[in-house]
């Protein structure tokens, strides 16, 4: 396919990417190296506000914005370099933390801790999400013809139900004394609180992202296994090979491929887990990467966010994202060469 | 959530477009826009100002986000804005918003003067209710156990530990602890109450001494008498944890109260009593935050005096006799029901305005970020409030404050 | 014979796995079911502590709200009787009359009059005829189970719900069909090129792929808020606010989502064998032409697939859709979320779960109808990674 031909057919793809990701990406990295201050006056002002009945009025001193002639805001935008990464990162204090051996002094800084749930939530869930993805569709398969279709549409549900209100619904199964957790309590007769402990938390957390995820990995897999070749299965059950080695040695290889798309695929979403932040209310125990960036984003009643501080804490996101995903692109890479010779 | 504006607007088409329809005085024939907070006294309040017709309602949890960018922009993309004096800063700041002195002249006749928010001599915004929190409790627990209504902190947790001790309730207290912007306010009204300020002459920070300490101490006395759960309970969990009977006593915002009273959701309807906030050891440990309205700056002056008529149709006397007990109104014809006694108390004892400052959003992020730290024991207090402290003063210094 | 006997399961193996995959379904339907019980149930009951209650709904029982043993079988005979013709008679009807090549259509325009029939028959038809035939019954008549509908009515009636359901639609379809138009091109072009450079686009997308979408969303909202003063020089008088516009929106979502769509549908065509559009370019077909006439009819089982990603993907968003669009143009989900949040009192947030439960049925629809398309289109050659 010549040059053209081929930007020809990209183009409409790549000018929206370019439009909306790349745009904007490229302003995130420009902010993330420089702070925009704007000019303040302090003036002497009279106030006046309702009290319940009568009106108070009082005079203070009031810190405002400057205004130019017309009427916008005087601000100073300057380069900071990597300013904003090191508030971020902190990294006297976390240098100083390792070097006391203090696990709980990196952990009282909010990047290093959000780090921390974001790596141990994206890879514990992942051989989570794999394996059960894997597991289903293996039972599914091996299940009556006339169920299948009603199998597939319950295991389906999870994936499609919209992730707020998966979230939730699970949420309301365990918060106070949600079903779920009375159950336990009369089961293990103590008083639990799932969303008070931060280990139960994550672990609820973590279900529920196996919970919402697993059904797309059963569903690849399970089409994936329609394809498995029945003269090599033969073949190996001539050779003597037992259910679990027809397993190991040729339905899993097989399917390898499809392994690693739903590994790529679910490393980039765990990566930038937010819903169940917000879903689970747990930012006072647990927080990811994405929701720090978000709450740097979220303006406070007085309209003030962090950009900058926001912008660094999305890059880093992504340079973790991208060196978790090296691996796998390394692979998709060699294929590419083999392919194209 | 929109359920009156849709029904109102759908019976306004439905009797054409002729004469004014319902409640309104006139016929409007500008488009407009508002965009407001969604709790229930907006609800009544944009479904009386969308009689007037031509009036389209925003609300929107988001508004937060919006409303500075959407006012900024030439022509502002929405009228009328609903604000309280801490989403009040901004607009007024950046002068997005018109002064309303020429208006209220001509159409505002009905205006209290206590409606009036006026800066340097200039009326900024129009204010319809007042809210705080203040203490709620349940008057069937605590008269059965002789236990006095609590006036102050001590006496609150005292009352708690006689609750817990007789068992009648889940829980003695709820709180509205949930991380963040809810914790922070927390803070606040407790701080506050220890006659604390925040910040010095400077914009410094200044939370980080004994009254800081103080205060710290006692949410976590509190919070021991709360459901493990705390620091995920928002307002609406702990209205509902009141009105499944799990708790006994709760400072809660104002506009909560008529819920507990609510048959279709309360199971306790009639046995909680509104009180004034508990007093801090030096004054009173509550807020007061007040709703208004306010209007664009970039829009024509003919669409400005629609919109302030309409806002006005929104805010009369007929809305409020229709919503008496959806908020605690500053407007004509408002009869204070049961369900105003906390705030007037509240507002009696002479607790403060909440700050409209930019510092104090700053002071707010930066608390509800930090405190849950101290409540979970991962951080000491003089940690905490250093880490607060100097959170707050990195976030001042990026905004240009310091 | 050996061979057939080796792949035969053991007993217990046959009987583990049953068990598995009925604690799986439990496991996945539970959630769903139970919000949709609670959906039916006055507040008081919905949030009540003892499950039993939340089932069995005594408060709404109270309010004369509720179903009777009647009411209960012939509602289960009918929901059988749906289901049954759902899968077995309404793919074979589908089959006959829609247009050739349209099956599509065919299958929207079925599942569309389908769920109207649902609706009316369980909401229209059957609350009054149960009502006279248990008033009939005496005793046997009375509700044992507490129901109400009353929080649906007032999400669709009185809350207007059915505008966020056609923004949802637009924005949905819109999403969709530039998805999949953008996509499939884009998708081809890659798989047919090979160039390294057709590789590092691919690996870009899926950088980009990986960008938190808050960050892209707060960076779109000042440039849409202020794009009329931003594009005025260039466009005139006709410059557009894209805040609160549908398009906008579809737009960005389309962008977010094109990272998988060219993934997917690229492992799609590099299962074609390049021969077909070889043989169509000696016939004299341009590159556009072959891929047109020659590569997509054996396309659909793909564009399928992919389409209903595009289709979960623009239907579920909220980051976006909450932030970008004002209350004219808001879609069902932020407008859920609005009702979650803060400011709402036990009411709103069952009607709320109403809604919830409401939003979740045209899935189940779209998946009853569509459950295999996706696997046979995976099957057919998606994802070779």
């Amino acid at each position: 396919m010549k040059f053209r031909v081929f930007a020809a057919f990209v183009a409409p793809s790549l000018l929206l990417m370019l439009l909306f990701i790349a745009a904007p990406l490229v302003s995130v990295l420009w902010q993330s190296f420089h702070v925009t201050q704007v000019e303040f006056e302090t003036v002497e002002t009279e106030v006046c506000t309702p009290g319940f009945i009568t009106q108070t009025c009082q005079t203070e001193t009031r810190t405002r914005p400057v205004l130019d002639e017309d009427g916008k805001m005087v601000s100073t935008t300057s380069f900071v370099g990597l300013g904003s990464y090191r508030k971020l990162l902190e990294p006297d204090r976390f240098v100083r933390a390792l070097g006391d051996l203090n696990w709980r002094g990196v952990m009282v800084i909010d990047f290093w801790k959000a780090l921390r749930f974001t790596l141990a939530f994206t890879l514990f869930t992942l051989p989570l999400v794999v394996g059960m993805g894997l597991l289903i569709a293996l039972a599914v398969n091996s299940a009556a013809k006339s169920i299948r279709g009603q199998i597939i549409f319950v295991s389906l549900l999870p994936f499609i139900i919209t992730p707020v209100i998966g979230a939730i619904s699970i949420r309301w199964l365990f918060v106070g004394d949600g079903i779920l957790t009375a159950l336990l309590e009369w089961i293990l007769e103590t008083d639990i609180a799932v969303l008070a402990n931060p280990w139960s938390l994550e672990f609820l957390m973590m279900f529920y992202r196996v919970w919402h995820v697993a059904p797309f990995a059963f569903v690849v897999f399970y089409a994936g296994l329609q394809t498995v070749n029945n003269d090599a299965i033969e073949s190996a059950v001539i050779d003597g090979a037992s259910r679990f080695e027809r397993l190991r040695y040729v339905v899993i290889p097989h399917i390898m491929p499809l392994i690693v798309f739903v590994a790529l695929i679910h490393l980039m979403d765990a990566y930038r887990a937010f819903e169940e932040i917000i879903g689970f209310s747990s930012q006072a125990h647990l927080i990811s990467l994405q929701w720090l960036t978000y709450d740097l984003l979220t303006p406070d009643d007085s309209g003030n966010r962090a950009i900058s501080r926001a912008s660094a804490s999305a890059m880093l996101t992504m340079i973790g994202i991208v060196v978790i995903l090296v691996p796998l692109l390394g692979k998709t890479w060699r294929d590419h060469k083999a392919g194209s010779i | 959530m929109r359920k009156y504006i849709y029904a109102l607007a759908g019976g306004a088409l439905m009797l054409g477009a002729g004469g004014a329809w319902g409640g309104c005085a006139f016929d409007n024939t500008v488009p407009l826009k508002s965009l407001t907070a969604g709790f229930e006294a907006w609800k009544a309040v944009t479904g009386a100002m969308s009689e007037c017709g031509n009036v389209e309602a925003e609300l929107d949890q988001e508004f937060r986000t919006k409303q500075p960018a959407a006012f900024a922009a030439n022509p502002a993309l929405y009228q009328i804005g609903g604000v309280s004096n801490g989403t009040f800063t901004p607009l007024y700041d950046a002068k997005t918003i018109r002064p309303l002195d020429d208006l209220v002249a001509k159409y505002g006749g009905q205006l209290k003067p206590n409606q009036l928010i006026t800066l340097d001599g200039q009326v900024w915004a129009v204010a319809m209710m007042v809210n705080a929190q203040h203490l709620m409790y349940r008057s069937d627990i605590l008269s059965d156990l002789g236990i006095a209504a609590p006036t102050n902190y001590d006496e609150v947790l005292a009352a708690a530990q006689a609750i817990q001790d007789a068992g009648v309730v889940d829980y003695p207290l709820g709180g509205t602890y949930k991380a963040g912007w809810n914790l922070a306010q927390e803070f606040v009204n407790a701080y506050f109450g220890h006659g604390g300020d925040f910040v010095d002459a400077d914009n410094m920070p200044t939370v980080n001494n004994q009254m800081g300490m103080d205060t710290l101490a006692l949410m976590k006395a509190l919070s021991a008498y709360m459901d493990p759960e705390y620091l995920a309970s928002d307002s609406t969990y702990v209205q509902q944890q009141f009105q499944q009977g799990k708790i006994a006593m709760a400072n809660l915002w104002a506009s909560r109260a008529a819920a507990m009273d609510d048959a279709n959701e309360s199971q306790v309807v009639g046995k909680v009593t509104m009180a004034a906030a508990p007093m801090g050891p030096a004054e009173s440990a509550s807020t007061l935050w007040w709703d208004g309205i306010v209007l664009a700056a970039n829009m024509s002056d003919e669409e400005a005096d629609a919109a302030f008529r309409v806002a006005m149709e929104g805010i009369d006397s007929e809305m409020v006799m229709a919503n008496n007990d959806a908020a605690v109104w500053l407007i004509d014809g408002y009869v204070p029901g049961m369900s105003a006694a906390g705030a007037a108390a509240t507002a009696a004892d002479g607790a403060r305005p909440y700050p409209s400052a930019t510092w104090m959003g700053l002071m707010h992020t930066a608390l509800g970020n930090g405190i849950a730290a101290y409540l979970t024991g991962e951080k000491d207090a003089a940690t905490t409030l250093a880490d607060i402290e100097a959170a707050y003063t990195q976030a001042a210094q990026e905004a240009g404050l310091l | 014979m050996a061979v057939a006997r080796a792949m035969r399961m053991s007993p217990q193996l046959r009987l583990a796995s049953g068990a598995f995959i009925l604690v799986w379904c439990v496991i996945a339907a539970f959630p769903i079911f139970w919000i949709a019980v609670m959906s039916f149930k006055a507040p008081i009951d919905a949030f009540a502590s003892n499950p039993l209650h939340v089932i069995f709904g005594p408060v709404t029982r109270m309010g004369g709200k509720g179903l009777s043993v009647p009411d209960i079988l012939i509602g289960l005979a009918l929901l059988w009787v749906f289901i049954r013709f759902a899968t077995r008679r309404l793919p074979v009807l589908v089959r006959r009359y829609s247009p050739f090549g349209n099956i599509l259509v065919g299958w929207l325009a079925a599942a569309l009059f389908y769920f109207a029939a649902f609706v009316l028959v369980f909401f229209g038809l059957l609350p009054p005829v149960m009502g006279a035939l248990n008033g009939l019954l005496g005793t046997l008549g009375e509700p044992i189970i507490g129901l109400t509908l009353e929080h649906y009515i007032s999400i669709w009636i009185e809350d207007g719900f059915h505008r966020n359901f056609l923004n949802s639609m637009i924005v949905t379809t819109g999403v969709v069909a530039v998805s999949l138009t953008v996509g499939t091109l884009a998708g081809y072009g890659i798989a047919r090129s090979g160039s390294h450079l057709a590789f590092w686009i691919l690996i870009i997308a899926l950088v980009f792929r990986a960008l938190p979408h808050s960050v892209l969303v707060a960076g779109y909202l000042p440039v849409f808020i202020n794009s009329a003063e931003i594009l005025r020089p260039i466009l005139g008088e006709l410059a557009p606010t894209l805040y609160g516009k549908p398009f906008a929106v579809i737009a960005v979502l389309v962008a977010i989502n094109q990272p998988f769509t060219i993934w997917m549908l690229r492992s799609f065509f590099q299962n074609i064998p390049q021969d077909l559009d070889e043989a169509a370019r000696v016939d004299g077909c341009t590159h556009f032409q072959a891929f047109r006439w020659v590569i997509m009819p054996v396309m659909w089982p793909g564009v399928i697939t992919t389409g209903l990603f595009s289709f979960l993907l623009a239907y579920n968003d909220l980051l976006v859709t909450s932030l970008l669009l004002d209350a004219q143009n808001q879609t069902m989900v932020p407008a859920i979320a609005g009702f979650f949040n803060r400011e709402t009192t036990t009411t709103d947030q069952v009607e709320a779960v109403a809604a919830a439960v409401s939003i979740t049925a045209p899935l189940f629809l779209l998946i009853m109808v569509f459950q295999r398309q996706i696997v046979s289109g995976l099957t057919a050659g998606a994802v070779k990674g």
